[in-house]
């Protein structure tokens, strides 16, 4: 029997249960910068992208305000980031970060009271020890709350400290997937990096991961992703500054289903 | 599209129905600086700030628990709670007077959410500091994460208020921190922002139109003018404020209850600043009753209770229709109205009770004594004390008289001031 049917039920709300793939769309990071382009009006994007995606991250003050345009069959599924980092703000002439923290901003009691289909939490590698171990507890604590109320957590693995050079950049990210198995994530964000560490990883992982792209990719590299092991795209605010941002998504959609 | 159902309706209590609007009036600066007189006279102040047709007041949790019979009713003010407290005006550089000088700048949560539902609020106000240091900002965004869940969860809104200050912040940011701090509240969990003006309508448009949620602005330290505090209300309204929340130049105003109702004439009448202010200096005189046009219908005295209290209490006016009755005549109504006779003010050995510079009776509260010596100093009996023994007299309505306004057949008309007959209204 399965015993955590919740889970399994919400994650096929963004997780396509035919072909376990998504496609997301994260637009968290207004709450590290404010309205930062296309974000200017987050009822007319999300107005914009909720049939293209099948699952949209939010902070939970915006899913609160917007949670009528998300959810439902036809509708992109809320999932909502329950963390709150200043990391990428880094050097910003407008908000530098010189010390980088990060804090909880929702639970799942909460998130569930929201209505999302899963929570996303951040796991920020290569700063100081305190701050990992403190990261780490974090996650692990909202893991477990979830499994008791059958909500799925998606882990966002970060390496962006000054600790994370070229050199170990994809090591980190393997160090993370590690990490957030073990901590219980139902499924895991990565960032992008060189073939032979997805691939490593797609066989690997016991949980759907999903790659981070900072820009839209070409078909065939998306193709490859999946060929990788991978379950899934998600990508950041900065597509909807492409023109005709909707037009080419709906195409790629097409290839990850 | 709405939020829970608790929140909506909580905040359609603070902002008025008909325009969506609020004015609200900050008086929790007790909380967290000295007790200066604003802070020592509150239930007074606070009356008059009822009596003004404030929709929403923001005082500490204490505060609500010892006045929380001005909340009562359904007209009367929605009861917000601040729920934080702070030490900022103790590390010097402000204008405020301080006592006991802080060195480390602290923000503790001081109430919760449910304890505001508790004794009747229709919201909570946190702070959010911003540009002070990384570490003290993600204290303010934990405390309102943790304030957020709490108020989603039993339906009670929550009020953030961006400060930007600390070293990060300069001339030349500042505006673009608050912009930003403004979108973080939101996606944080603000259901409406109480924020300082940008100094210009382009950029505080910005910051509305990326907040997404209602927007007050709040008007920092009091201005030496009245005037300067009612254009910035005015060019944020411009810019889509949904309202005020002004503190220290509403309970440090001369005239509270004047004040309040001048930010309620910009808000939700849409007049302007020069309407509001300018209309007393046009219309300078004073009362001249015409008997023989008295009709006896009272309207002059239903007008004069409203404009000064927002009641129709026929004890509390501050003119009266005497009528005469004659076997076999008409009934024979005539208006007892001030004549500026200044019999008053040479009562008031206080001196509290004088002629102000636009030519009307005004009382300098903190010298009226409550004795009462202007009460039988009035040849007409039009002076009374109100409960707090404090004199309820003419004062033509700030220059703007509603008796004058509503009496159609002009039975009380504005006369010239004394020694300036030539200049008829």
């Amino acid at each position: 029997m399965n015993t955590n049917v919740g889970t399994s039920i919400r994650m096929s709300e963004f997780l396509d249960s035919r072909d376990h793939r998504a496609l997301l769309l994260d637009l968290t990071i207004a709450s590290s910068f404010g309205a930062v382009a296309g974000l200017e009006d987050i009822a007319k994007t999300l107005s914009q992208c909720n049939e293209i995606f099948d699952g949209i991250i939010m902070n939970p003050g915006q899913l609160e305000h917007h949670a009528h345009l998300l959810g439902g069959k036809l509708r992109s599924s809320p999932l909502v980031r329950v963390d709150w980092t200043n990391a990428a703000r880094g050097n910003d002439p407008g908000l530098p970060a010189l010390k980088v923290t990060r804090v909880q901003l929702s639970d799942a009691e909460d998130a569930l009271r929201l209505g999302a289909s899963a929570t996303v939490a951040t796991l920020l590698l290569g700063y100081d020890e305190e701050m990992e171990a403190e990261n780490i507890r974090s996650v692990s604590r909202l893991a477990r709350e979830c499994y008791r109320l059958s909500l799925p957590v998606i882990a966002d693995i970060r390496p962006m400290g000054g600790r994370v050079t070229a050199d170990n950049f994809a090591g980190s990210i393997k160090l993370g997937v590690s990490f957030m198995m073990e901590a219980g994530a139902d499924a895991l964000i990565v960032p992008a990096c060189d073939k032979e560490t997805l691939s490593l990883i797609g066989s690997w992982s016991t949980v759907p991961v999903l790659v981070r792209l900072e820009n839209l990719a070409r078909p065939e590299e998306i193709q490859e992703l999946f060929a990788l092991g991978m379950s899934g795209i998600v990508f950041t605010e900065k597509i909807l500054a492409v023109s005709g941002f909707e037009g080419i998504v709906g195409s790629l959609r097409h290839l990850v289903h | 599209m709405p939020i829970v159902a608790g929140k909506t309706v909580r905040l359609n209590r603070l902002f008025n129905p008909k325009d969506g609007r609020a004015v609200c009036v900050a008086a929790d600066h007790g909380w967290m600086s000295d007790p200066t007189p604003n802070v020592i006279e509150l239930k007074r102040i606070l009356r008059e700030v009822v009596s003004g047709g404030a929709d929403g007041i923001l005082v500490s949790f204490g505060t609500a628990l010892r006045m929380g019979s001005l909340f009562e009713g359904k007209n009367a003010p929605a009861l917000l709670i601040r729920a934080d407290w702070m030490n900022l005006p103790r590390l010097g550089g402000s204008n405020v007077s301080n006592v006991l000088p802080a060195v480390n700048f602290k923000k503790k949560a001081t109430s919760c959410a449910k304890d505001a539902l508790l004794v009747g609020a229709s919201a909570i106000t946190i702070y959010y500091f911003i540009g002070y240091s990384d570490e003290f900002e993600a204290i303010n965004i934990e405390q309102a994460a943790d304030f957020a869940k709490e108020c989603r969860k039993i339906g009670l809104p929550l009020i953030i208020e961006p400060m930007a200050v600390g070293a990060g912040v300069t001339g030349v940011n500042v505006t673009e921190i608050l912009i930003a701090s403004a979108r973080i509240a939101v996606e944080i969990g603000a259901d409406a922002l109480k924020i300082p003006y940008t100094n210009d309508v382009r950029s505080f448009k910005k910051l509305v139109d990326e907040a997404g949620v209602p927007v007050l602005v709040l008007g920092g330290a009091k201005s030496d003018d009245p005037r300067d505090a009612l254009e910035l209300a005015d060019e944020a309204l411009r810019a889509g404020a949904r309202g005020t929340v002004f503190g220290r130049n509403v309970t440090k105003a001369k005239d509270p209850r004047k004040m309040v109702a001048d930010v309620c004439a910009l808000v939700h009448h849409g007049r302007s600043v020069d309407e509001v202010l300018g209309a007393r200096v046009k219309q300078r005189g004073r009362l001249r009753p015409i008997a023989a046009n008295c009709t006896g219908c009272q309207l002059c005295e239903i007008a004069c209770v409203h404009y000064h209290s927002s009641a129709f209490d026929q004890d509390s006016h501050r003119l009266r229709i005497e009528y005469k009755f004659r076997p076999d005549e008409p009934r024979l109504s005539k208006p007892i109205v001030c004549p500026l006779c200044e019999k008053c003010v040479e009562a008031c050995n206080e001196g509290a009770l004088t002629i102000g510079p636009e030519g009307y009776l005004v009382l300098d509260r903190g010298r009226c004594t409550s004795c009462g010596d202007c009460v039988p100093g009035c040849p007409l009996g039009l002076i009374s004390l109100d409960s707090n023994a404090m004199p309820v007299f003419c004062d033509l309505c700030e220059g703007s008289p509603q008796c004058v306004a509503w009496c159609k057949p002009h039975a009380i008309v504005l006369a010239p001031p004394k020694g300036d007959r030539k200049n008829v209204s």
